[in-house]
């Protein structure tokens, strides 16, 4: 049996107002391939973060490498101790040559005088590259390589700096398949020189293939470690997911007209041959990995993106929108997916946040926005909908999630739309507003409005949905409607894009084991 | 409600005091400061300064900057004057002087808005085509000798009060007005703290943008009118010394450089601290130059005290949770 | 080939030679060595004062005291020259003060804008006001002329090495030796990886706040260099001739292709910038076409060259796919 070269114990980190681990471990050994994996807000990029340096653990948590306390005060201390990190965004210098990204931090770049050693950095490279059997010229900026030679050259970098242990995460989120295929080998080949490999990603499909061991993290806790002779994608996807299922009480929603049709939308490299209706008093729900087109499909939708071919008809109007104000206009509200870069204005007020798509509708005659009207709206909303605090003045970024996103929604709900479309409503909010959000998505529809929920998180989309829509490379793979729907289901038409035959048996995990 | 925090001064009160203080300390200090002669001729030459940093503030407050603007009011006085001294009606040149202001304004916000080009490449480019159409026109000499009825707008006063301060005043109020009641104003603001969102939300930010920018080359015309008419003649550094000044009045009068903040009694006040400053000093007998040196250091003080300010609150907060 | 054509250089080249080309053609007194030399001469001082920008440029800052700074160093020097006496060893020592003047004046900068992160453009603002006040209360705005300053100084200034101007050789051992630092030292290398990506270079150990330091004293130290060969260049000092000029090194250097958000920036690019400016004015004399021109041709070239910097940038952005769609 190898030796563990990492350690981790007792881990917890608490941010103000959350605790995004909860006394949670991992061990990696030496010559695996460990998958950390959970839902979005387990802990993953937390945990990763205490790794490599970014962030520290709560007093009280071990962190051993090489069986020695890893004491890593800052993200060079990781690199150089033999923890190497590969970001989703490579965190690499586009303007520097390939050479230098490799090299950059070590010592031996430098001679004397403050000089950098080119034939130094261009020797490492050369060599680490030729060691790994990529075919990168050194002399190039990064820049003009493709994502995925990039990403060789995050790996080669992490090989240059002698890692013990590279994480990597997400790294196949930009690669093609065959890409993907060379990654695998290159991991392979790591293997074999007895190097680490913490593995973090979304797919399952490519976690069978390079895996060794999982680990399950689920809000914030460690739910087990297994040995992937253990698992099967459905057993994985239930110990991700948790028994405990939330239900939401649902009253049968009256199904009114056909609010939107969308017919044959395409756009090259964001998505193809969409076609799909909503009526009034439905929820319908698109769903699917990240990267599969949703978020590219709403903006479209919602004019902030052009599209190739295709229709989209709303009310029986065949839209032409070439602008988010006059999608506004025709009636479509958009909750995007990043609540503060897109969504709210964080350094203004609630009041200010909720009028500003109908402000015009709140001027008297000569142009001047009516103060006392606009605060009625506000505290109009701030009540049907729970705002808290229930400060029509305070700004937006001293709120929680779950509030902040409340008003988004208030700002929508304010212009009456006739589609209302929320890209991940409840990503970072706590489970107690989660529940409160799906509830008002629910009495949106009853009251006759159309929902159209774009989220991976499945528990949520078979709580809010009426019908749900997987989509799977920008294409959709599948439609269920709610009460055939599960997650397993969901995750085929997701992962494999075929509609899952059989149920296979499925059982169940108690929290917290440990199986090896 | 009166609460704790309401008492704690806002920046445009820190303003109100510091004015009243300096006011008080030359009173005392800086011979003929109340003097009428000496107070009138303060209000002659705030208005200018003064307009030009409301335009000045509305790009920053979309976190943009107009280093075109002075060069842009040297360009639309130097039109009027060609136009005076060939003989066109008042009315008729002043006209063709705000055409002028809106084509400049627009193609500024042509630039910012629709190309996506950084402010402040954009009116470097259009500052320096404007000051080479200006030396172009001019071929470096300056135009004067306008009738007598357009000096009136720079020199004259009624009831006492200066022309151009009531000018001035009213084009503040228009600008209080356009950027607090309107729905443009309130879009400025937004857009300036997040433009994205703002898009999002359904707003045509572009338009937002462009309307900016035709703000303040409205300004820059109006200050042109003005300087025109006082010194009765138009020039390529006309106004020019006015640049950097009407920057640090928008940034002393409380705009934030990064955008999203700035109001128009703040660049009044600012305006009136700076006035106060260079000739309350002037009259104690300190040069011109040490009265500039003091413009900087007032304008980084006021940037740290703003740093070292937000970083204390921030402090203070993060304890709190 | 292709490789040359891929270079960022390659635009702003080709514009320096169709202009020449087309210059040499109008006007048979362009191309000669005497012109170009002129040319070289006239646009030391701002050749200089861009190598340093482009450096501040492409960590994603701005100086806006640059002008300020040189004009300073030259009431310096010409205040220091009639107290020092004439001997070669004094004319030094007057020329490491005033590149030490310099200095100070970038390291103020530098530690105003890393440490208190107030954006570069309204700190350097600041200084510039603070800085240009000084030099205007010092020096009364008074002119310093020819017939004021010491023989020394003036052969100085008249010096020619095989028959080019000390003034010329200082402007290139300058941006010979920042494309060297930019190239072969640590701390160049430091400045593109921060300007590149702050975050990563963080990540990687280095010490951005000494970075920005660095290069705002840096640029400081150069414009010591510029305020020697402006005085040189005018055998004079005008305390207000400068007021302005900070633009045009910006012009310069956003015309050599650096970007104005950080990243990318090159002394190739900065000299060609700055070689543009200068061969336009130049050859705008010798068409005989009014220099009124100049700025109306300058202001368009820059929005004209901004702008498709930010259209290539966009439609490469387009170009990109976000989602591999199964065929």
């Amino acid at each position: 049996m190898s030796q563990s070269i990492l350690e981790v114990r007792e881990m917890s980190k608490t941010y103000p107002g959350v605790q995004a681990l909860k006394k949670v471990q991992l061990e990696v050994r030496e010559g695996e391939v460990h998958a950390l994996i959970g839902e979005n807000g387990a802990g993953k990029s937390t945990l990763i973060k205490i790794l490599a340096g970014v962030e520290h653990a709560d007093e009280g948590s071990v962190f051993l490498f090489e069986g020695k306390p890893a004491n890593i005060q800052k993200p060079i201390d990781a690199t150089l101790k033999g923890i190497s990190i590969i970001y989703q965004d490579l965190s690499l210098f586009p303007n520097l040559s390939v050479a230098e990204n490799i090299c950059k931090g070590r010592k031996s770049n430098k001679r004397g005088f403050g000089m950098v050693n080119w034939n130094e950095m261009r020797a490492v490279a050369k060599k680490t590259l030729a060691e790994l059997g990529f075919d990168i010229d050194v002399d190039v900026p990064l820049e003009r390589l493709s994502i995925a030679k990039q990403q060789l050259v995050a790996i080669a970098r992490a090989i240059a700096f002698e890692a013990k242990l590279i994480i990597m995460d997400e790294p196949t989120s930009s690669l093609s398949s065959s890409e993907v295929e060379l990654l695998y080998k290159v991991i392979e080949d790591l293997k074999r020189k007895n190097i680490s490999i913490l593995f973090i990603s979304h797919k399952m499909e490519e976690l069978f293939t390079v895996a060794d061991r999982f680990t399950v993290l689920r809000d914030g806790e460690f739910v087990g470690t297994f040995k992937k002779q253990e698992l099967n994608e459905d057993k994985l996807i239930s110990l991700m997911v948790g028994r405990a299922l939330e239900v939401v009480e649902r009253e049968e929603t009256v199904q009114g007209k056909e609010m939107l049709e969308i017919k044959g939308l395409s756009k090259k490299g964001n998505f193809k041959d969409i076609e799909f209706t909503l009526h009034q008093g439905e929820v319908v729900s698109i769903t699917g990995l990240v990267g599969s087109g949703r978020t590219e499909l709403a903006h479209a939708i919602f004019g902030l993106e052009r599209y190739e071919s295709g229709s989209i008809t709303l009310d029986g109007e065949v839209l032409n929108i070439k602008s988010s104000e006059q999608a506004v206009k025709k009636g479509i509200a958009y909750v995007p997916e990043s609540r503060q870069k897109e969504g709210l204005v964080l350094q203004q007020s609630i009041v200010k946040n909720i009028s500003l798509s109908i402000l015009k509708k709140l001027t008297n005659k000569f142009g001047s926005i009516q103060e006392q009207k606009e605060l009625t709206l506000a505290n109009k909303y701030i009540s049907t909908l729970d705002i808290r605090p229930n400060i029509p003045f305070l700004n937006t970024g001293n709120m929680s999630g779950g509030n902040q996103q409340k008003v988004v929604i208030a700002k929508w709900l304010s212009t009456s739309p006739k589609v209302l479309i929320v890209d991940e409503p409840t990503n970072g909010i706590d489970i107690g507003a989660k529940r409160e959000i799906h509830k008002l998505l629910r009495r949106l529809a009853n009251q006759g409005m159309a929902i159209l929920v774009i989220s991976s998180d499945l528990s949520e989309v078979l709580a809010v949905s009426d019908r749900i829509l997987v989509m799977r490379k920008g294409r959709i793979a599948g439609e269920l409607p709610h009460h055939e729907a599960n997650q397993e289901k969901i995750m085929n038409l997701a992962v494999l894009g075929t509609h899952l035959e059989e149920k296979l048996p499925v059982g169940s995990e108690s929290k917290g084991a440990v199986n090896l | 409600m009166l609460k704790l925090s309401n008492l704690k001064l806002s920046k445009e009160w820190i303003l109100v005091v510091v004015l009243a203080v300096l006011f008080i300390f030359m009173s005392i200090f800086a011979p003929g400061f109340t003097d009428s002669y000496n107070l009138t001729n303060m209000l002659f030459q705030i208005p200018e300064l003064g307009i030009l940093s409301l335009g000045m503030m509305a790009v920053i407050i979309t976190a943009g900057i107009d280093l075109s603007i002075t060069y842009l009011a040297a360009l639309i006085g130097v039109i009027i004057a060609t136009c005076l001294t060939s003989g066109m009606p008042i009315g008729l040149s002043i006209i063709i002087g705000v055409i002028t202001a809106l084509a400049g304004g627009l193609i500024n916000g042509f630039f910012v808005a629709y190309i996506g080009v950084s402010p402040i490449l954009v009116t470097l480019g259009t500052m320096t085509f404007f000051k080479g159409v200006v030396t172009l026109i001019t071929k470096g000499n300056s135009i004067s000798g306008f009738p007598e009825v357009y000096g009136a707008i720079g020199n004259n006063a009624i009831l006492g009060i200066p022309l151009p301060l009531i000018l001035f005043g009213a084009v503040a109020l228009i600008a209080w007005y356009l950027l607090n009641k309107t729905v443009w104003g309130r879009n400025v603001y937004m857009t300036g703290n997040n433009p994205i969102a703002t898009m999002f939300s359904g707003i045509n930010t572009k338009r937002v943008l462009i309307y900016v920018y035709l703000f303040s080359a409205l300004m820059a015309a109006v200050a042109a009118i003005i300087m025109t008419s006082r010194y009765n003649s138009a020039k390529v550094d006309l106004g020019s010394s006015y640049l950097m000044q009407s920057l640090a009045v928008a940034v002393l009068g409380g705009a934030n450089i990064s955008g999203g903040y700035g109001k128009v009694i703040g660049i009044v006040l600012a305006t009136a601290i700076f006035q106060v400053l260079s000739s309350g000093l002037n009259l104690i007998g300190i040069s011109s130059m040490i009265i500039n040196i003091l413009i900087g250091v007032v304008l980084l003080s006021v940037l740290m005290i703003n740093f070292f300010s937000s970083k204390w609150e921030s402090v203070g907060k993060q304890k709190t949770i | 080939m292709k490789k040359i054509t891929q270079q960022k250089e390659f635009g702003i080249g080709l514009v320096v030679i169709i202009l020449g080309v087309i210059l040499t053609v109008m006007s048979p007194a362009f191309f000669t060595t005497g012109n170009i030399l002129d040319i070289l001469k006239a646009n030391s001082v701002l050749g200089i004062l861009a190598v340093g920008m482009t450096l501040v440029i492409i960590t994603g800052g701005i100086d806006n005291s640059v002008a300020a700074m040189t004009a300073a160093v030259t009431v310096v020097i010409s205040k220091l020259v009639v107290v020092m006496g004439s001997g070669t060893l004094s004319l030094l020592t007057v020329f490491v003060i005033a590149i030490l003047v310099g200095a100070c004046f970038g390291l103020i900068n530098g530690i105003l804008i890393a440490v208190t992160k107030i954006p570069p453009i309204v700190t350097s603002l600041g200084t510039m006001t603070i800085i240009s006040g000084i030099t205007l209360y010092i020096s009364n705005g008074e002119y310093v002329n020819s017939s004021m300053l010491p023989a020394k100084f003036i052969a100085f200034a008249d010096y020619k090495i095989g028959g080019v101007s000390i003034l010329i050789f200082i402007f290139l051992i300058t941006a010979i030796f920042t494309w060297f630092l930019l190239k072969y030292l640590t701390v160049g290398r430091d400045i593109l990886s921060f300007g590149g990506n702050p975050t990563s270079a963080m990540r990687v150990g280095i010490n951005t706040t000494k970075v920005q330091i660095f290069v705002y004293t840096y640029m400081g130290l150069l414009a010591g260099i510029a305020g020697i060969v402006q005085t040189a260049y005018n055998k004079g000092v005008d305390p207000n001739g400068f007021s302005g000029f900070e633009l045009t090194v910006i012009a310069a250097v956003v015309l050599g292709g650096a970007n104005i958000m950080g990243g990318s920036g090159s002394i190739l690019g900065t000299l060609l910038g700055t070689l543009l400016l200068g061969i336009m004015q130049n050859g705008l004399i010798l068409a005989k076409i009014n220099t009124f021109w100049q700025e109306v041709f300058v202001g368009l070239i820059i929005l004209i060259a901004v702008s498709y910097e930010v259209l290539k940038r966009k439609r490469e952005e387009m170009k990109l796919s976000k989602v591999e769609i199964e065929v």
